[in-house]
């Protein structure tokens, strides 16, 4: 499979040939010929009401429309023939482009838990913006009745942050478990927050910064906590956006726009950024005294916003999730694409474990790699050098003063009482000189 | 480096998920194909022997003008007839060419794309994610939210609201204690089922769906326990059980002792018969039966993708005892500066305490690590761009985490291996 980099031709080819010949081979013909048999019968019906009893005339129509009628149906029977034959083809070309390949159903990890999974998908829909088809499904799995009664979950204790203010999943499913997988904690307030998202976004891509700068303001103290100078980005940006002109960002021509305009908004807003981005205000102010030629100025690259708006709204969505405790890509989307990708390497290993009957979801870590995508790797994995295993809660990373890193398992294998030596430099050490570190 | 070789499409692989999209359609085309063949021959079968009963009474003068025009009548009106249900076999046949046509169409775009992160990508990934959703919901019996989804997508094409529907308004009525949907669909696949071979379930080469409906008719006829019902449940066991006496002698037999047994007497197998969870394992059967026909995987695909897809991102610190909950508030942000992670996210996080964490055997963390007093770890980019934007003075550092203020000389070096 490796390398199959060069030969990716479409299969699909031979198969859409196949399908255009199998649309051109298709029932109408036959229906063609049944309604040339009904000419034929309707032709002959008039021509034997017109003969006024004659059975010498009657028997001869009766006689002369026995063979086209024959050839008729045997048309028909090459028809169908050729539909037969189409079909057939098709089919083989369908086994060529679509080998079949079996999908791991024997385990379905995932059966247990349908009220996760309808929760999963109701939070995924709303933060797609899918409100409408959201409640439906909501109402929906409320009413539906379980066909079996699987047993009930568990539910987690709901996740409040330190205000407390995060209660959107609280209850969740508590008064649920036996009577059906409904979500009937739908988060209502999770579908408020993100129609206020979908509504700030909209007004960023209409150029329009004050509702997000609102918000931001409004939630400062938690993004900041969170590393997060958002309030900061988009103040800045209103300043570039205003100093561009009426000329380009289509506001009203007045002292609040332009340059002037630009000026005073820094004036009103950027005081309160100063201990922190003291630099980077002197910069855009010093920026103003080159107004005129901008272009040719030191400062002119932040003036460049082409993709500013969109970048601006893709970490506005990114702080907005994350202030949620969600991550800013639905985690469906991502899960379902990285399992699309490590799929064959599932399939390989079922197929090669099939006689020793074990089954890949019962161990505490799967036994083969499933490499993804660096973008879909979102923790630090630390692999130990020595034993080659994760580094887990139980058995965590450690530093040797030499600044090596190894699994504690490791580490206390290889101590010969209460001193090591280190694996990949000469120094020799104290146990208790190793410190736990959190990577 | 290898990082390159895990972002391109290895496209046959890549459509494992995808096989149904295309065989299902297939499987509905050779159905709807064979349909209008049995109805063309027992028609035209038919009009063969009219048209020639007809010619030969002509000839030989036993029939007089008005009954060769009744004939001739009711040889138009039956051709008549086979041109409506032609017309309507056609017109599913064309709908499902149209569907097969945009779903190649579908799957042969991947094939445009080379790597994971083609913007391309992401727009036929979603798209996928979409149908898979559609599946499941329409698996389950949420109909109405498939089709406001496949609507909303604009993606009929792509899904198969009918079929499912159709067999969820069946799964429905034996849930509801009927079995004449069921059984009708058994008559209309009759052929099929015969052929069909259930190997996972019973060793029989035949499906046991419709045995199964006919027992439970028997099953309820009895449980009324009223003279005339119990006559004719005796008849429909002589009709509708005894042709099974060789392919399941066993339920057969007890179908016939069940005669002695009133339902509220507690005897082990017989008592199992008049359990009413027996009506949940019919549906079960006949969904089973149905998507095997079709050619549907038996689960759906959803939960394929999941849990494969829930493994492979799973890391033994999604579900660790303390870092999610002393810091929930910054939202675990990962380490890679890639967001939150899906697994810690709140939609995933409970159902992927399920599954296996995924293998590495590679250490997948930042560039230039430094070790901060606390026993925390950090590379030196992130921390530097952290500490800026805190407005820190350059020789001072902040924990992204945990908000503590170190002196950068306090910093170490850690050596990954």
């Amino acid at each position: 499979m490796a390398g199959s980099n060069d030969d990716i031709v479409s299969p699909f080819g031979p198969l859409q040939n196949e399908l255009a010949r199998m649309r051109g081979a298709n029932l109408t013909a036959a229906i063609q010929d049944v309604d040339k048999i009904i000419e034929h019968l309707v032709a002959a019906r008039e021509r034997i009401a017109a003969a006024d009893a004659d059975h010498h005339r009657i028997s001869m129509e009766m006689t002369r429309l026995q063979n086209p009628v024959k050839e008729r149906l045997e048309a028909i029977n090459n028809d169908l023939r050729d539909v037969t034959k189409a079909q057939r083809s098709f089919g083989k070309a369908l086994d060529k482009a679509l080998p079949q390949r079996e999908l791991p159903m024997g385990t379905d990890a995932m059966a247990d838990h349908p009220s996760l999974i309808n929760r999963a998908i109701a939070m995924h829909l709303v933060r797609e913006g899918q409100f409408s088809v959201a409640s439906t499904f909501v109402r929906e799995s409320r009413d539906h009745q379980p066909p079996l009664s699987l047993e009930p979950w568990s539910p987690r204790t709901a996740r409040t942050d330190e205000d407390g203010d995060d209660d959107m999943l609280q209850g969740d499913g508590e008064e649920e478990g036996l009577t059906g997988h409904g979500v009937s904690n739908y988060p209502e307030d999770l579908q408020g927050q993100f129609a206020e998202m979908y509504s700030l976004l909209s007004e960023l891509r209409n150029r329009n910064l004050g509702p997000a700068i609102k918000w931001a303001r409004q939630n400062n103290s938690r993004l900041e906590s969170a590393g997060s100078n958002l309030e900061f980005e988009l103040c800045k940006l209103q300043f570039v956006w205003l100093f561009k002109g009426p000329g380009i960002n289509g506001l009203p021509d007045d002292e609040r726009n332009g340059e002037r305009g630009a000026l005073r908004y820094a004036q009103e807003h950027f005081a309160r950024f100063q201990s922190r981005h003291l630099k980077e205000i002197q910069r855009l102010c010093g920026a103003i005294a080159f107004a005129p030629n901008i272009e040719q100025s030191p400062y002119r690259h932040i003036f460049q916003i082409d993709s500013a708006f969109e970048d601006v709204a893709a970490s506005f969505t990114r702080e907005f999730c994350s202030l949620l405790g969600l991550s800013a890509e639905s985690p469906l989307y991502v899960a379902v694409t990285a399992g699309s990708i490590a799929l064959p390497r599932l399939i390989k290993y079922n197929k090669n474990t099939k006689e020793k009957k074990t089954e890949w979801t019962t161990e505490n870590e799967l036994a083969f790699e499933t490499p993804l995508p660096p973008s879909m790797i979102y923790h630090s994995i630390f692999v130990c050098p020595v034993s080659k295993e994760q580094t887990t809660e139980q058995n965590p990373a450690m530093m040797l003063p030499c600044g090596h890193v190894i699994c504690r398992e490791s580490l206390h294998n290889m101590a010969k009482g209460s001193r090591y030596k280190c694996p990949y430099c000469p120094t020799e050490g104290h146990l208790r000189d190793a410190i736990k570190i959190t990577l | 480096m290898t990082d390159h070789e895990n972002s391109s499409i290895r496209h046959n692989d890549h459509l494992l998920l995808d096989q149904p999209l295309l065989r299902l359609p297939n499987e509905l085309l050779r159905k709807n194909f064979r349909a209008a063949h049995f109805a063309i021959e027992k028609d035209t079968s038919t009009l063969k022997t009219l048209l020639k009963d007809s010619a030969t009474s002509a000839i030989s003068g036993r029939a007089s003008q008005q009954d060769v025009l009744k004939n001739l009548d009711a040889m138009i009106s039956r051709m008549r007839g086979v041109k409506r249900k032609l017309g309507a076999y056609a017109e599913e046949e064309g709908r499902l060419h149209t569907q097969t046509a945009a779903r190649i169409q579908h799957l042969d775009e991947l094939y445009t794309m080379h790597s994971i992160e083609d913007v391309k990508y992401e727009a036929w990934s979603r798209k996928r994610l979409d149908r898979l959703l559609a599946d499941y919901l329409l698996r389950h019996g949420y109909n109405n939210s498939a089709k406001e989804l496949a609507s909303e997508k604009n993606m009929e094409n792509l899904v198969d609201v009918d079929t499912f529907v159709s067999m969820s308004q069946i799964r429905e009525a034996l849930l509801n204690g009927s079995v004449t949907e069921a059984l009708a669909w058994c008559t209309e696949n009759k052929k099929e089922l015969r052929k069909m071979e259930v190997p996972n379930l019973y060793s029989h080469s035949q499906s046991k769906l419709e045995f199964m409906l006919r027992l439970q008719q028997y099953v309820e006829l009895i449980r009324t326990q009223s003279q005339p019902k119990l006559v004719e449940a005796i008849a429909h066991a002589k009709k509708y059980l005894m042709p099974y006496w060789g392919t399941y002698p066993k339920e057969v037999k007890q179908a016939c002792g069940l005669l002695a047994i009133p339902p509220d007497s507690s005897y082990g197998i017989y008592s199992d018969l008049y359990k009413n969870s027996r009506w949940n394992e019919l549906a079960d059967l006949f969904t089973t039966t149905h998507n095997s026909l079709l050619s549907l995987p038996s689960v759906p695909l959803l939960h394929v993708a999941l849990s494969s897809g829930l493994s492979a991102l799973k890391t033994p610190a999604c579900h660790s005892s303390h870092d999610a909950d002393v810091y929930s508030d910054t939202g675990s942000s990962s380490a890679l500066g890639h967001g939150v992670c899906p697994i810690c996210s709140t939609e995933l996080n409970d159902l992927a305490r399920n599954v296996p964490y995924a293998h590495h055997t590679k250490s997948h963390v930042e560039h230039d690590l430094f070790l901060l007093p606390n026993g925390r770890v950090y590379g030196k980019e992130r921390l530097d761009d952290y500490s800026r934007k805190s407005g820190l003075s350059p020789d001072e550092v902040k924990d992204p985490v945990t908000g503590q203020t170190y002196p950068v000389d306090l910093l170490k070096k850690v050596f990954i291996t």
